[in-house]
């Protein structure tokens, strides 16, 4: 099971990454984060792109320890998963930097 | 013992008996998956005629041939059907049927699973087909939206027969994906690792992985519409804090996966197929894994795209449209990894091949208009329009429905032990091909001159007259084609010559059998140490006939097969299948009148039933087992191994964990409908909230750990042969969990406001439900485990009864604390 686990580490990581942005999302939208002024942006902008910057930082930190796998198969799978979760986290959060926020 | 009398004696143990009593009680795999096959062709004829009426009424503008709301029936039923009736089991049929023997073993892990399914399946299909015939069939879309199937605006029972008969056939979908799941982890040959399966088996698996956690949101959705419509719940009820939008959450959190589940077997044929047509091996295996793996996960970051013009931000908007691009990615890396091989190889044009030309063209062309679909402002402008019915049907005929005509061709010789007769099929192919292009290219231009989806006629100025007209010519060619598959294949059945053994020179395990396959698969189970064990081993099937294999002795008439360890195929133990039984068809009609009598609205009447099913679920897990020590068995090549009742991680442990994540993911949607309807909802907060509740909130948890805990202790008891104090602890437990079951109905009926109210209060009463329902399972299991210590099942070293009930109470205990934070969640904030 170790060889599934380890396949899907990186992909697990991406849906919960993406579950996060989407729920801070839905949250944020609710309780008005957008109008709250915090340090020349405001509240709701600052927390979706930092949350999404910390998710790049642990997909690429899950590449890194993708690299320890066994060798074959199982390493192959490792990185795979590693590699396309951080860069599908990169892609799919994109919009909290250039998108609007709740309209 | 020689070759024939080992095939007689296997037969006689494996095999079914014969006329009424073999069909009503086989749980042989090979049956169970070609009545599959067979059904799920049946509907697909059904569900090919209402698509013909469908063409038959836009053939021309202003049509008369059936008014709006027969119309309304049809396409719903034609987008049920097909997706749910003929889809889902077809590929269900094909798995039961072909794994074991894609994977050296002799049946798939719960066979009396299988035949459960099929009977909810065929019980299942049969109730939405009658309400068809009948006149009342759903026609709210194959998607059910609310409000319109809500009560206001279907009163009749049109939509209660999709909500309940899809459910019904649901049980089957779910018990299948646990049964693939568990079958491919454990019931390979020996020797056969994860990196040496057939790409079919690892298909199947991400597939079944897959459906694990993507039905139970469409399960949850489904309970909670019956409930709105036949208790006045209001779930999706605006006007009463609930949301049409959670309604299209959930379901398109199972559909649009189930767009990929649909795929991906497929695609598993095409790997399959393709390399044995190309005399060559598949290109870049691990590259394919990986891809399917991450096709897998991505699918489900898609389902708000079919959202997209429903008011969302834009922010969450470009979160699934980024996902719905890159899904492609992993799509495109398997098109490459065909396409390479066929380069690598030396390609040979026969009617396996030509369906798979046929794949590659359609699915390309269905893929590049999803990704423009996937593009917000391209969506914006062509939502709901035949565009997306071109779409659609570009990327599931031919993402589907292709690989399966081509693996059909590909696997007949295997089924019927026949050969084929030319040119039939090849006339079926042309004619399908060409009718389907004329049908759905053409929808691609009218939907982009604007003509919607699910409007029974339209004005002649618009411009869509001779288009239309052309699809509909196109669809009949596209009938009479499958009409010719299925004059060729019975031709093929009932007169053609026989076929030779492995006709296709393929390599995989299910060719190294007599055709057609005999009941028990292989005289003995082969050791494998290649991914393709025929072309490493040319005589392996004789060998295996002779008996050279595992498991080649008979004893005592057992079903056995062999376990292995989930990633190095190590021989693990022997699993002891039960033989035929009535016990699934009975289950399945007890089920079934539970369905009927909350469709026929006899709700007084729908408890019994359910306590029938309770009983034979008991009774079913009574039947295995034995009190008699058994320890190691010899299983050939002078190796020994225990049997499964003996061995830890046997396939019911397995089966429970999966049908736990299955579960769970119920619970987690009903939680996230929940968080959903706080957030986004209108009419909120409630007029009313919990005011008081804490007193029987602490009992609850308390007696939740308490019966998880005390579960645990009966188990380790148990499986340390101290009966006495297993006995005392499951009783315990089972008080434990009563004490549960009133602490939680104490505080729905004394604090929680009426269900009927607000959507706050459904979402709390639908909680509460749900810890009840599993704190009952896990009194249930306390209480089998003490009379199994009673009637001497239960006795040291015994892990497998034990071990489950651990992990039912173990979730039940988890269940009810999660329940619990929610539903007081209010009350601790205020």
């Amino acid at each position: 099971m170790m060889l599934l686990a380890r396949a899907s580490a990186g992909l697990i990581f991406w849906a919960f990454g993406f579950s996060v942005l989407y729920g801070l999302h839905g949250i944020g939208c609710a309780y008005g984060w957008p109008s709250t002024e915090v340090g020349g942006g405001n509240l709701f902008r600052w927390v979706m792109v930092a949350s999404w910057l910390l998710l790049c930082a642990g997909g690429a930190a899950l590449i890194w320890l993708a690299k320890a796998a066994p060798s074959g198969l199982e390493r192959r799978l490792s990185l795979t998963s590693a590699v396309v979760g951080c860069a599908a986290t990169f892609v799919t959060g994109l919009p909290v930097a250039v998108t609007s926020a709740c309209v | 013992m020689s070759a024939l009398s080992r095939h007689r004696a296997l037969t006689a143990i494996w095999g079914s008996p014969r006329g009424w009593r073999g069909t009503v009680s086989s749980v042989n795999h090979s049956d169970i998956g070609r009545r599959f096959i067979l059904a799920a062709f049946a509907f697909f004829a059904i569900g090919g005629v209402l698509a013909m009426l469908i063409r038959a009424q836009l053939a021309t503008p202003g049509s008369a041939f059936v008014g709006p709301e027969i119309y309304n029936q049809l396409f719903t039923m034609h987008g049920s059907i097909m997706m749910f009736l003929f889809a889902i089991p077809m590929f269900e049929g094909l798995a039961l049927y072909l794994l074991p023997k894609m994977l050296g073993s002799r049946d798939m892990a719960f066979p009396r699973l299988s035949a459960y399914g099929w009977w909810c399946y065929v019980f299942g299909g049969s109730i939405l087909i009658a309400a068809l015939a009948l006149g009342v069939a759903p026609d709210s879309g194959w998607f059910m939206y609310t409000p319109l199937s809500s009560k206001a605006y279907t009163p009749g029972i049109n939509a209660d027969v999709w909500l309940l008969g899809i459910t019904f056939v649901e049980i089957s979908a779910v018990s299948a994906a646990i049964e693939i799941t568990v079958s491919i982890l454990r019931l390979r040959a020996p020797g056969m690792r994860l990196d040496r399966m057939p790409l079919l088996a690892w298909y199947l698996l991400v597939t079944a992985l897959m459906m694990v956690v993507a039905f139970p949101p469409l399960i949850l959705g489904s309970i909670l519409l019956e409930v709105e419509r036949a208790f006045g719940w209001p779930f999706f009820d605006p006007l009463r804090g609930g949301s049409p939008l959670l309604w299209q959450h959930l379901f398109w959190l199972f559909g649009h996966p189930e767009v990929y589940i649909i795929f991906l077997p497929a695609a598993g044929v095409v790997s399959t197929v393709l390399p044995v047509m190309a005399r060559t091996r598949i290109l870049g295996y691990g590259w394919i894994v990986a891809a399917l793996l991450a096709l897998a996960f991505l699918s489900f970051g898609l389902w708000v795209h079919h959202m997209f013009t429903t008011g969302i931000p834009h922010m969450a908007l470009g979160f699934f449209s980024a996902a719905s691009a890159l899904v492609a990615v992993p799509t495109a890396l398997q098109i490459f990894a065909w396409i390479g091989t066929l380069w690598k190889g030396r390609p040979e044009l026969k009617l396996p091949m030509l369906y798979l030309l046929g794949f590659f063209v359609i699915f390309v062309l269905g893929g590049l208009t999803g990704v423009m679909l996937a593009m917000v402002p391209f969506d914006w402008q062509a939502h709901d329009t035949h565009f997306v019915v071109a779409h659609l049907h570009y990327v599931l005929v031919g993402g589907f429905v292709f690989p399966m005509l081509a693996g059909a061709y590909y696997w007949l010789p295997h089924f019927t032990g026949r050969a084929r007769i030319p040119l039939l099929g090849e006339a079926a192919f042309w004619l399908i091909l060409i009718g389907f292009n004329l049908t759905f290219f053409l929808m691609h231009l009218t939907g982009l001159l604007g003509m919607p989806r699910r409007i029974y006629t339209y004005p002649s100025d618009m411009g869509w007259t001779w288009l239309n007209l052309l699809s509909s010519v196109g669809s009949f060619i596209m009938a009479f084609g499958f009409a010719m598959f299925a004059v060729d294949v019975a031709l093929q059945i009932f007169l053609s010559r026989r076929a030779r053994r492995n006709p296709w020179g393929a390599h995989t395990l299910e060719w190294a059998m007599p055709l057609p396959a005999p009941a028990y698969n292989f005289a003995s189970q082969p050791r494998v140490a290649d991914g393709e064990p025929l072309a490493a081993d040319p005589d392996l099937p004789l060998r295996l006939a002779r008996g050279e294999g595992y498991l080649a002795e008979i004893r005592h008439g057992w079903r056995e097969t062999m376990a292995v360890d989930v990633t190095t195929g190590a021989v693990d133990h022997v699993i002891i299948l039960p033989g035929n039984t009535r016990l699934p068809i009975i289950t399945a009609l007890a089920t079934g009148c539970f369905f009927l009598a909350l469709l026929f609205g006899f709700y007084w009447l729908a408890p019994l039933p359910l306590v029938a099913v309770t009983v034979l679920g008991w009774r079913w897990a009574w039947t295995l087992g034995w009190r008699e020590e058994i320890g190691p068995v010899p299983i050939g090549a002078g190796e020994t191994a225990l049997t499964h009742r003996e061995a830890a991680g046997a396939p019911g442990w397995w089966g429970s964990v999966f049908l736990l994540v299955a579960d769970g993911t119920l619970l987690g949607s009903l939680l996230f409908g929940y968080a959903f309807l706080w957030v986004v909802a209108p009419n909120w907060p409630p007029p009313e909230l919990i005011a008081a509740g804490l007193p029987q909130g602490a009992v609850a948890a308390l007696a939740a750990l308490a019966g998880t805990v005390l579960t645990r202790l009966a188990a380790s008891a148990g499986v340390a042969g101290n009966n006495a104090a297993s006995s005392r602890w499951a009783s315990l437990a089972v008080g434990a969990q009563a004490v549960v079951i009133a602490a939680l109905l104490w505080l729905g009926l004394a604090e929680l406001p009426a269900p009927t109210g607000h959507a706050y209060a459904a979402s709390s009463w639908a909680m509460i439900a749900y810890g009840v329902l599993h704190a009952f399972i896990a009194l249930l299991c306390a209480a089998f485990i003490r009379a199994r210590i009673a009637s001497g099942h239960i006795r040291k070293g015994r892990v497998l009864e034990t071990s489950v009930a651990q992990l039912f109470g173990d979730y039940a205990g988890l269940a009810t604390w999660l329940i619990l934070a929610c539903v007081l969640a209010p009350l601790v904030l205020a």
